[in-house]
């Protein structure tokens, strides 16, 4: 989906996000998600794939704030994750 | 590159219009894309932040990590953080660049915070998360083999009324 506004043709064209942008989180309602976050990033030496339970949390925090549309988290690519979760009940706080 | 990102804003506002596409509506394809793809384990890819704020804006605008080691076909999460440290509310919006500009067609951003403007209160700070994946056919490019850094950078600019951007060869 380019637009035919292109100027050049061998340069970087930015998209727009797939799913637009998130609201702002003005309150800090997910703060306390985020830290967690990034503690765990720092923890496992930045690597991203340590961390997906905390980034699933925190993008559900999102969703249950309406800081972010609903979608289901299969698509947001935690489908392994939410596997393994359905053995629990999570707490959604 | 400075004009590349300038001009890219209102290209976005114009394709939004044209379209009607707020930047919301997510194209159908993408969400199954999503669920389908596998992780490529065999590819790390170091991805590093770069902050940058055009001399008009005043927001404190930095990432808050300077690297995150992702594979392709994996969803990642990264924060950015923006103050405004003035007594007067600032409203930013902002663009992305990929390098090596190559890799950028697979860097596939699903929510973040650019292209659309974001105000903050005299005071405020927020966080500013992007949710992106690398796409797996990054992996099976051959011009992409040596590739193991990408760099995503932002720049904020201030959006004001009426501010007419200087567009190279418009105008």
């Amino acid at each position: 989906m380019s637009t035919a506004m292109n100027f050049s043709n061998k340069s970087f064209t930015p998209r727009p996000p797939d799913k637009g942008a998130f609201p702002l989180d003005h309150f800090g309602e997910c703060s306390a998600f985020k830290e967690r976050f990034m503690e765990c990033l720092r923890q496992s030496g930045y690597e991203s794939a340590a961390c997906r339970q905390s980034a699933m949390a925190y993008l559900e925090c999102r969703m249950d704030r309406q800081l972010m549309a609903n979608e289901p988290l299969e698509k947001l690519g935690f489908k392994d994750l939410i596997n393994e979760k359905s053995e629990e009940k999570p707490k959604k706080s | 590159m400075v004009g590349l990102s300038y001009a890219a804003v209102p290209l976005y506002r114009l394709y939004c219009q044209a379209t009607g596409l707020g930047g919301t509506a997510g194209t159908g394809g993408d969400p199954e894309r999503i669920e389908r793809m596998e992780p490529v384990r065999d590819r790390l890819i170091r991805v590093t932040f770069n902050a940058d704020t055009h001399a008009s804006i005043q927001w404190n605008f930095k990432p808050q990590q300077s690297e995150i080691y992702v594979v392709p076909g994996e969803t990642a999460l990264a924060f950015y953080k923006a103050k405004n440290p003035t007594d007067k509310p600032i409203i930013g919006i902002s663009t992305y660049n990929v390098v090596p500009f190559e890799a950028g067609q697979y860097f596939n951003k699903i929510q973040c915070f650019c292209f659309e403007e974001q105000r903050l209160n005299p005071q405020e700070e927020v966080d500013m998360p992007v949710f992106f994946y690398i796409d797996p056919e990054f992996a099976e490019d051959p011009k992409m083999a040596k590739v193991d850094l990408i760099t995503l950078s932002y720049t904020f600019f201030e959006a004001k009324e009426g501010q007419k951007l200087p567009l190279p060869g418009y105008q």
